[in-house]
């Protein structure tokens, strides 16, 4: 078989070897130089003709490339929003079933998914000044009494403007207001974990976790249109 | 100018962005209005992506919304810890893979792709030189394979590191690197031909 030959070397690995120019260097040492700008480095890249060829017709492309993402049309506010519209046509199709929550008393036999509860209770965190909700979980106090009162596990990002435990003690206030007055469900506990803190920035818009960009800055910095360079 | 007329970008301030990693953890629990608000602030970004790895603006947009509704099947398994625009472009990414490799070879050579051509007023002579050798680079591009459509686009248009490319992708370095000088070798030849 031809490909056993050479188990250890996938097609790919040889890619160098595929073309050397005529003055004996490999064309892809030549334009990594240029890629890279150390072909000035090399006083044989300038003085030889087949690499100067070589690095022109790199040049040459890359030109290319840059004059066609200049002619590229933006994306029209217009097409992000049918989009967008259309994702969540199918979105809001699928079901993704989730825990149903008690709503009432045990004798009721009403009941709500989690995440719609959660949903409400987000808001609500939201409506206080400086808070922004993240993940809310809601399941029974007592897994072996489904119909019984919620544990709500909530997350929140917040503004450092008062203590931590006042900041706990008023989303854990509105929580037990929200869940009882607007939902329905019996809240047994609630535990509130702050995980970010908002810049003064982030608070007075209502949003934001001041957190930090992440590993996709590379992404986000040439996901905007242009040429590389 | 590169860049120039794409004013749509993912480079919104910082405030703005900054609320993305609650929005994720919401969305991943089911909360439609985070999610939605997340579609509409990466849609360009991708869609950007998507028509110059396809050449193709209707298929660009068809896969972006499969690459979104896919996003939300998974969105309950993703790592608080990554960063949901890098996952997001992998999935973007892969989509359109797929869907060059299931396009008939015949085909593409019609599918050059068709581009609004914008107002160059000032200098009527350089729109048409750059519309041209637009065009050329895009007549080009259909006749590389679309793994070295892939790399290169990613290394070339969308200025990622070969590292990147790797991840993205789901290949080895040295892999990454044989498709774009295969590539970069195939248009070079290609477009001196046009000049």
């Amino acid at each position: 078989m031809a490909m056993s030959a050479n188990p250890d070397r996938p097609e790919e690995s040889r890619y160098e070897e595929e073309e050397r120019l005529a003055c004996g260097r490999l064309l892809s040492d030549v334009w990594d130089a240029g890629d890279t700008g150390r072909a000035a480095d090399d006083p044989h890249l300038s003085v030889c003709p087949h690499c100067s060829a070589a690095l022109a017709e790199l040049t040459g492309l890359g030109d290319a490339v840059r004059r066609t993402c200049a002619e590229e049309p933006g994306v029209p506010e217009a097409t992000t929003a049918a989009i967008t519209a259309r994702v969540m046509d199918l979105v809001r199709l699928e079901l993704r079933p989730g825990r149903p929550l008690p709503l009432g008393g045990p004798e009721e036999d009403h009941w709500i998914v989690e995440a719609a509860a959660a949903r409400l209770l987000r808001a609500a965190v939201d409506a206080l000044p400086g808070v922004r909700a993240g993940s809310c979980r809601i399941e029974p106090l007592d897994p072996a009494d489904p119909t019984g009162p919620v544990h709500v596990r909530v997350e929140v990002a917040a503004a450092l403007d008062r203590s931590l435990p006042d900041l706990a003690d008023a989303v854990r206030a509105r929580i037990a207001e929200v869940a009882d007055r607007d939902i329905g469900i019996r809240l047994g506990a609630a535990d509130v974990l702050v995980v970010d803190i908002l810049d003064e920035d982030d608070v007075g818009d209502d949003g934001g976790t001041g957190g930090e960009r992440g590993e996709g800055d590379e992404y986000d910095r040439y996901g905007t249109g242009g040429a590389a360079r | 100018m590169p860049g120039d007329g794409n004013q749509m970008t993912e480079r919104a301030p910082e405030g703005v962005r900054a609320d993305e990693a609650l929005l994720v953890v919401r969305a991943g629990e089911g909360d439609e209005e985070a999610f939605e608000a997340l579609v509409r602030r990466h849609s360009p970004a991708m869609l950007q992506l998507a028509v110059r790895l396809l050449g193709d603006r209707a298929d660009a947009e068809d896969a972006v919304q499969d690459a979104f509704v896919s996003a939300w099947r998974k969105l309950p398994e993703f790592r608080r810890d990554a960063s949901f625009h890098t996952w997001l472009y992998r999935i973007v990414t892969n989509r359109c893979l797929n869907r060059l490799r299931s396009r008939r070879p015949a085909a593409d050579l019609d599918s050059v792709p068709e581009q609004a051509a914008p107002e160059h007023q000032a200098s009527p002579a350089r729109a048409v030189e750059s519309r041209a050798a637009a065009d050329a680079l895009a007549g080009a591009m259909a006749g590389l394979s679309p793994e070295q459509r892939v790399c290169w686009v990613l290394r070339e248009m969308q200025g990622l590191s070969y590292e990147s490319i790797a991840d993205t992708v789901g290949i080895s370095l040295q892999a990454v690197r044989g498709r774009v000088f295969r590539a970069r070798r195939y248009l070079t030849e290609a477009m001196s031909a046009w000049r």
